[in-house]
């Protein structure tokens, strides 16, 4: 285990509360949209939300932002495979189209 | 329960002990012994499938034909295609990779030698499991939309008219298992269960294996092993793992949804039930095209030691054929769908799936040529390896060159399911990877015993092959193009194809006669062939100087390797022209390091056997048959009694001392009391044999 | 006999070419990379069929109980601060702090789980949405099912190293690192739902 550039139990409980707060962001705009309809934007905002709860967790629960390069790389790798994979899958099946089509 | 001084007493077994017999063997570690059982199960399985080819080929030989029922006929190309590909080539390439790749980097074990163990156990459980169905499947006529068997233009239970019925009762579906044909519907009956879920349990093994070879590979080189130093085979192996983790989760989810579909009411193929056929096909295809190169990459891998070693020369161009092999890896994955272009995907898509298809021949073609450098020039000899590697260099290049015509989408809406594919695929498949297999098994036979096989069997079984295979596989492009169809119980005498089907069948019996030569000779080689010294093909990497057999512990002293092709360099200079000049002491070289490799000057610890990974193992085929017969009670009981089995296997797996795997190896020599020069295994370490407990 | 305690985990790791990084650990990450590809398709599944309309109602996304699944997400993220006060306990040698933090990850993971068997059942019962109803129904109870089963198979190995912890009187530096990979593997699981929560349940419309 590596023990230098760990965070601190106190950084460690400030990032829960950061989590939190974006999960209660998120569920508020769920709400917000259902009675507004945002549309796109919408959508545009809740990806936002969830990619940084992601990296957050990614990289400082699981340590991924000290750790070494190898693993960033390797981790990045599978995540962007599958997300282009699937996302030409969608596509081909005609899931990823501006919302009316399909 | 016992306890030893030096370790936390939560063992729940005793470690077992046995270097010999047959338990020695269930609860072994090492990757050597793990290895050699892969390949005997493999070649087995191989057996198995050319016997399915030959019902085949005896069933095609005429026209309109009845030796084989239909529903038998359709059970025996799809077991032969999935027994081939899961259940020989992709085994027998585990085999060499647990072999040989510790041997090549320099290290003493694979990084997890009980996650090896569980990869093998998982694999034999799942291929009987897979075989069972010859025993429990059944395969009955679809399901009606009235919920009655008998829709039109499929096969009634039995089989149908023709001779030999005994395998109709198998999987059916092809080895591609298509959906809906191979769902609830119209493949009812368990036949394709047991086809679904011993793909999955297969599958698992190899992803298990792929995360093993990957961690070793980049952690367990020895000293001066640089990536870019290490022998081609590593470098392929490597490439292959990546293609497998990253594959096989794909392929998973789509069998749990044909699972699910058909045995749990899930509807995602069910096309009345809103479910899409083609998202199978992309799921399947998104592993199947991967698949291809995870079958050919080890052998390719094969070849580029083969070559070098045979013409005297260095392999031209290293950096590019290892580069080439990671391209092929990186463009297979964007591929897929050229699978696809007779069902339905769009234009766009077809031109795009079509041009990326294209572009790798652009590394196989750096392969290619590169391979044909190596040779160019060099001081050939023909022994039975290097010929089985030129082969495959023909015979490859051939299939890969049918394969860039299926590019082009407009040809290949004419050679799709025909027999035009099949040639294709066969050519490099077989006279690809199972000829660069052979050159292995082969150039490698001495590694495991000493010995080396007869050089004039050898030639016979490659000439015996070279002729069988282009017989049984050439005409198929012609027949292909001729119209046959594939996967098609009859032909027609109308058509013609009959005399040169006649020619196909005459042509795999001639393989089958390599093959049988090919028996022989291992187990006439085995006993009493030629010793094979250190080093008998004057060869050019670290595997080569150790002693042969292998000893138990790979390397008396961790190698410390300083440039590429070490070994070579240990025994030859270069002239003003470049050419290899024997070193005056390379002879000597070569007998110390057998004297050196056979008496190790201090202990060596090894990993002990474990009886977990087998346990472990044991529980999946218990859920797979529970999940079968799930309506039953005792299918609910076996799916938590296998649970059970396995979970219980795990922790104790994770509470088994910590001590005795890879972290015991090599470097520890220095840690290790001074001594005997004797191996200890760790589960010695208390001393005595303990009695009872 | 070697002693071997000393060092976190022995051998040739930390030397020249290999890549500093232990090989459990290495292992385990290497492992989570293909996770992406299992739960992508599972993910691609539901995105493919939640759209599709003209199937036997109801579809998920009119079943969706938001104000529960935000709160069982959230015990699910917390316990994702839970594993990492664990792993820091052990990292300052506090085996009581890192046996209390273990099994509250634990309990919160129970938590989340009892909370996806009652919004399961519950959509069973109260909505007539099962398996069968259509495929997107399918989709979302594969995909649940599968991250609830990875969730699982994280609290017996959280509870296995909870109980050892118990048995022995704490984790050794090794077992430690054992610590360090199922914190992992959780905070994964964790990462996935933070996919699934907004992709499956905020972003998810019925066909209209």
């Amino acid at each position: 285990m590596s023990d230098h550039a760990h965070p601190t139990p106190a950084q460690y409980w400030k990032i829960a509360v950061v989590l939190a707060v974006l999960t209660a962001i998120e569920v508020g705009l769920y709400y917000i949209d259902r009675e507004l309809g945002l549309g796109a934007l919408n959508a545009v905002l809740l990806l936002i939300l969830a990619v940084t709860k992601f990296i957050i967790v990614v990289g400082w629960y699981m340590h991924l932002r000290f750790e070494s390069s190898f693993l960033n790389r390797f981790f990045t790798a599978g995540f962007v495979l599958a997300l282009s994979l699937y996302a030409i899958v969608l596509g081909l099946l005609g899931v990823l189209v501006i919302r009316g089509g399909g | 329960m016992t306890a030893t001084a030096e370790r936390p007493s939560t063992t729940i077994f005793k470690r077992p002990k046995s270097t010999t017999g047959i338990w020695s063997w269930i609860t072994t570690v090492d990757h050597k012994r793990i290895g050699i059982m892969y390949g005997y199960a493999a070649f087995f399985f191989f057996l198995v499938g050319g016997v399915e080819a030959l019902l085949l080929r005896i069933h095609l030989a005429q026209a309109n034909s009845e030796f084989l029922t239909a529903g038998a006929y359709n059970a025996l190309f799809t077991m032969h295609g999935t027994t081939m590909i899961f259940l020989f080539v992709m085994p027998v390439s585990a085999a060499f990779i647990n072999y040989m790749l510790p041997l090549l980097i320099g290290a003493r074990d694979v990084a997890f030698p009980r996650l090896n163990a569980l990869s093998w156990w998982i694999f034999v459980f799942g291929g009987i499991f897979l075989y069972s169905t010859f025993i429990f499947g059944t395969s009955l006529a679809p399901v009606g939309s009235d919920g009655i068997g008998g829709i039109d233009g499929n096969i009634a239970p039995g089989g149908g008219p023709g001779a030999l019925n005994f395998f109709a009762d198998s999987p059916d579906g092809g080895w591609f298992g298509y959906q809906p044909n191979a769902g609830p519907l119209y493949s009812a009956g368990t036949a394709m269960d047991f086809w679904a879920l011993g793909l999955q349990i297969l599958g698992l093994a190899s992803l298990i294996a792929s995360v093993n070879f990957i961690v070793t590979v980049f952690n367990m080189r020895a000293k001066g092993m640089r990536l870019l130093r290490m022998p081609v085979f590593a470098w392929m192996s490597t490439v292959t793992s990546f293609l497998l983790l990253f594959s096989l989760p794909i392929i998973a989810v789509a069998l749990f949804m044909v699972t699910f579909d058909r045995q749990f009411g899930t509807l995602f193929f069910n096309a009345t039930g809103g479910g899409d056929p083609i998202l199978w096909q992309h799921l399947f295809w998104l592993f199947g095209h991967p698949e291809v190169y995870i079958l050919i990459l080890p052998a390719m891998g094969i070849v580029s030691e083969v070559l070098p070693v045979f013409s005297k020369k260095p392999l031209f161009g290293y950096s590019a054929v290892v580069f080439a092999g990671a391209a092929i890896a990186f463009l297979g994955f964007g591929v897929w769908a050229h699978h696809m272009f007779a069902s339905g995907v769009t234009p766009v898509a077809q031109a795009a799936f079509g041009l990326a298809t294209m572009t790798i021949a652009i590394p196989t073609g750096i392969k290619i040529f590169n391979w044909l450098g190596t040779m160019w020039m060099g001081k050939i000899r023909l022994s039975t390896p290097m010929l089985f590697a030129i082969g495959f260099v023909a015979m490859f290049t051939i299939g890969g060159l049918s394969g860039v015509t299926h590019a082009v989408v407009p040809s290949d809406w004419q050679q799709t399911d025909t027999y035009y594919i099949v040639a294709h695929f066969h050519y490099v498949l077989f006279g690809g990877a199972i000829f660069g297999l052979f050159s292995g098994l082969y150039y490698w036979f001495p590694k495991l015993t000493g010995r080396v096989m007869s050089e004039r069997m050898g030639k016979l079984h490659f000439w015996l092959f070279m002729i069988g295979f282009n017989l049984t596989f050439a005409p198929m492009h012609w027949l292909g193009l001729q119209g046959m169809v594939r996967r098609t119980w009859k032909y027609a005498p109308e058509t013609g194809l009959e005399p040169w089907n006649f020619a196909v069948t005459i042509g795999a019996f001639i393989i089958a006669l390599g093959v049988l030569v090919f028996m022989y000779n291992w187990y006439v080689s085995k006993r009493r062939g030629e010793p094979s010294g250190l080093d008998p093909w004057d060869a050019r990497t670290i595997e080569w100087t150790i002693p042969n057999p292998t000893p138990e512990y790979n390397f008396a002293t961790a190698p410390v390797v300083s440039r590429l092709d070490h070994f070579w360099h240990l025994k030859y200079d270069e002239d003003d022209e470049g050419r290899p000049v024997r070193k005056p002491d390379a002879d000597k070289v070569v007998a110390d390091l057998e004297y050196d490799g056979l008496n190790p000057s201090q202990p060596i610890h090894l990993p002990a056997p474990s009886y977990f990974p087998v346990l472990m193992a044991l529980g999946i085929p218990i859920i797979a048959y529970g999940i079968i017969y799930h309506e039953a009670l005792w299918g609910k009981l076996a799916i938590a009694a296998g649970a059970i089995i396995s979970l219980s296997a795990l922790i104790g797996w994770g509470i088994e001392p910590l001590e005795e795997p890879m972290e015991a190896h090599e470097e520890e020599l220095d840690l290790a009391p001074a001594g005997a020069a004797d191996v200890i295994e760790e589960g010695d370490a208390g001393g005595e044999e303990q009695s009872g407990d | 006999m070697t002693d071997l305690a000393h060092e976190p985990d022995v051998g040739h790791h930390d030397e020249h070419e290999s890549t500093g990084i232990e090989n459990r650990k290495l292992g385990m990450w290497v492992f989570l990379s293909s996770e992406f590809l299992f739960f992508g398709a599972l993910i691609s599944n539901y995105l493919l069929y939640s759209n599709r309309g003209g199937f036997a109602a109801p579809y998920p996304a009119e079943v969706y109980d938001i104000p529960f699944t935000s709160v069982s997400s959230f015990v699910l993220l917390m316990s994702s601060l839970t594993m990492v006060l664990a792993h820091n306990a052990l990292s300052r040698d506090d085996q009581n702090g890192a046996r209390t933090w273990l099994f509250a990850t634990a309990a919160l993971g129970s938590v989340f789980l009892g909370g996806q068997v009652f919004e399961f059942t519950d959509f069973i019962v109260e909505f007539g949405m099962t398996l069968s109803t259509n495929p997107a129904a399918s989709a979302f109870y594969v995909l649940t099912g599968f991250h609830g089963l990875h969730v699982a198979l994280g609290v017996i190995m959280l509870l296995s190293l909870w109980g050892i912890s118990r048995r022995q009187n704490g984790l050794s530096e090794k077992q430690g690192l054992n610590l360090e990979l199922v914190g992992l593997y959780w905070h994964f699981v964790d990462i996935i739902w933070i996919v699934i929560f907004t992709v499956v349940y905020l972003l998810s419309l019925p066909p209209t």
